[in-house]
């Protein structure tokens, strides 16, 4: 043991001698290691964001779009009829339909056509069951009912994106213009994480579409269809059902497994980063390799005293590969560090929960002090064949 | 003083001494027997051919010769940083060609100093830490490797100086941490290889007259040099040439 501290002192006084080419060769561990726990960490958290995301989106929602059948020339839809046919689908608990519409300029206020003309706001007909069916709930007011479809009264709900935007506060009576239409905001929509142009989007009854807009039935082109169990035997299903062999045609998707693929890529990413973290690793080791060979030529008159105070060759190469060692062990720890540093910045900046493994920490942080010792293995063996005789050069 | 080398003696048998001692010095504790040197393989060169010579307990002897006599050589040997290419090189009576690399980096540690012309101190360390090399690796507490390393420096005059590096010392005050270096492990004999080379003669005399401090009953010096006023600050004078002894004679102090 206390020959033990004492290679280790002689090893870390040889280190801090020569401080500056410590810290280069110490660069290559700490960049590889760096490299991979921030590729992997940042991975993680990114997937556990994701996971978080799916939690809350939850993975049972379906969307149905309305594909081009025998109507050339026109927008496809799916007939109002087949919206209750697809909610009479055994495990469907809740279907809205949706019509994006076009031409209309929205405005919050007279004056501002020329900027909102630039700078369209989504007009989006609706079925009255949205919030239920996304899940989503109301920051203020209500969503449109039944009255609103059956009378044809000019009002509207907002998201939240565009209440900021146009300044509306809570419960406040407002109008918008609609190509100089007024309709009053009866409320103002959460948040839609799936449908992320909802936030910035206006809300009318299919009804208003109809009357205001000509539309000439109240067909929409999207569905939405929530369907707990099940689910993708669902989502095959509705095509079918929609179409009943007729000309309209439907594709239907889950959007969450879009979330997954998408992990899937950030998985082929991470492994491209781990790999050049690698790299990074075995170009450090042979930096390692490098320096301590040159190192070793500097140091031969210190290698021949030691032989000639009876260091012997297996002492002396100890020595070196403790060199390499405390090199990878230090390289290991400030690499994780700073690794671990990026993930939660990266994290911090992103808004992801930080995911970080310890055994990942701990398991690299160790092949790097591997890669510095078998880095090290060649330099210590030429200093421990160094003939004393020839490094002393006696007069 | 304490000898003792109980892990090589356990691995070799002790050989007698080599001839009876002469007034003030005791047994021989090394001995070269009929030793030659011969580097290159296709074109070879006999740096030392069949010299047989003994260093007695106690004697301050000098080696002297030309450049290329061999003197050199011979000192590696001695100091058991190479091995003959015939003959039998004994210390403390063990044949040190039959040792491994690790027991004979123990005796020469153990039994050997050496000063070199250059110093060869370790530039990062202090002059304690320099001396305390020596004393690595043989089971001392860091305490008591301290104490006798700073032991050594006071006898050499440098105790108030041992935090100091070679850069901050002076040639003779280098030359002196290298000699406390050499003596911090009690050896049997301190090699000394032109120690005055790179001194001025203020300097080169210190340097001998310590040597001449250290020499004790237990305790050889051997000087290789080709100054022959420092050769003849010894007792005995062996002179080389072309690789052999070509004389060995007992001086009266000059």
């Amino acid at each position: 043991m206390r020959r033990l501290r004492e290679v280790i002192g002689v090893a870390v006084a040889g280190l801090t001698a020569r401080k500056v080419r410590t810290l280069l060769i110490m660069l290559g561990p700490v960049l590889g290691v760096a490299a991979i726990v921030s590729a992997i960490g940042i991975n993680e958290s990114s997937k556990g964001h994701l996971k978080a995301k799916l939690q809350e989106l939850g993975t049972d929602l379906i969307v149905v779009n309305a594909s081009s059948g025998l109507g050339f020339g026109q927008d496809p839809v799916i007939e109002a009829a087949a919206v209750g046919r697809v909610k009479r689908l055994p495990d469907v608990v809740a279907v809205t339909g949706t019509r994006q519409m076009s031409d209309i300029v929205t405005v919050p206020f007279a004056g501002a056509e020329d900027y909102y003309r630039a700078f369209p706001v989504p007009v989006i007909a609706s079925g009255l069951d949205l919030p239920a069916t996304l899940e989503v709930p109301l920051v203020s007011g209500r969503f449109l009912n039944d009255f609103d479809e059956s009378s044809g009264a000019r009002v509207a709900v907002i998201g939240r994106d565009l209440a900021d935007e146009y300044g509306y506060m809570r419960g406040e009576p407002r109008t918008i213009l609609l190509n100089g239409l007024e309709y009053g905001v009866i409320g103002v929509l959460d948040y839609v994480l799936l449908e992320p142009s909802m936030d910035s989007a206006v809300f009318l009854t299919f009804t208003s579409a109809v009357d205001d807009w000509g539309l000439v039935d109240p067909d929409p082109s999207r569905l939405y269809v929530r369907a707990p169990v099940n689910t993708r035997l669902v989502a095959e299903e509705i095509p079918t059902v929609v179409s009943l062999g007729g000309p309209d045609g439907a594709n239907s998707s889950v959007p969450t497994d879009l979330l997954d693929a998408q992990s899937q890529v950030d998985e082929s990413l991470n492994n491209l980063t781990k790999m050049m973290g690698g790299l990074a690793l075995i170009v450090g080791g042979v930096g390692i390799a490098n320096v301590m060979s040159i190192s070793v030529i500097q140091r031969s008159s210190e290698i021949g005293i030691r032989r000639a105070l009876g260091h012997s060759r297996g002492t002396i190469a100890i020595q070196f590969l403790f060199e390499a060692l405390v090199v990878g062990v230090l390289g290991g720890i400030v690499g994780a560090g700073v690794g671990a540093g990026v993930v939660w910045g990266v994290a911090e900046q992103r808004g992801y929960t930080m995911v970080l493994s310890m055994v990942g920490l701990v398991g690299w942080a160790l092949v790097s002090v591997g890669v510095a010792v078998v880095a090290g293995l060649y330099p210590s063996t030429k200093a421990a064949r160094l003939e004393p005789l020839e490094t002393l050069r006696l007069g | 003083m304490g000898r003792g080398l109980p892990a090589v003696d356990d691995v070799t048998d002790p050989v007698a001494s080599t001839g009876g001692s002469t007034s003030g010095v005791g047994e021989s504790f090394l001995s070269l027997e009929g030793v030659s040197r011969i580097y290159g393989e296709e074109v070879q060169v006999r740096a030392l051919d069949d010299v047989s010579m003994e260093i007695r307990a106690g004697e301050f002897l000098s080696i002297v010769g030309p450049s290329g006599s061999g003197k050199s050589t011979m000192l590696g040997l001695l100091g058991v940083l190479d091995l003959p290419t015939h003959g039998v090189i004994r210390v403390r009576g063990v044949d040190v060609s039959r040792l491994s690399d690790a027991e004979r980096s123990r005796l020469r540690g153990e039994a050997i100093g050496f000063v070199f012309q250059q110093f060869h101190l370790i530039p990062h360390l202090t002059a304690l830490g320099n001396v305390e090399t020596a004393l690595l690796y043989r089971g001392l507490s860091s305490k008591r490797r301290r104490g006798r390393a700073l032991e050594a420096l006071e006898q050499v005059d440098l105790g108030d100086r041992h935090d100091h590096r070679p850069v901050q010392l002076s040639g003779g005050e280098q030359q002196r941490v290298a000699i406390a270096r050499a003596i911090a492990t009690e050896p049997d004999v301190v090699l000394a290889d032109e120690p005055t080379g790179a001194l001025d003669s203020k300097n080169a005399e210190n340097v001998l007259q310590i040597f001449d401090d250290l020499q004790t009953p237990e305790r050889s010096i051997c000087i290789v040099t080709h100054d022959l006023h420092i050769a003849h600050f010894a007792h005995r004078k062996i002179s080389m040439l072309d690789g052999r002894i070509v004389s060995d004679a007992s001086l009266e102090r000059s």
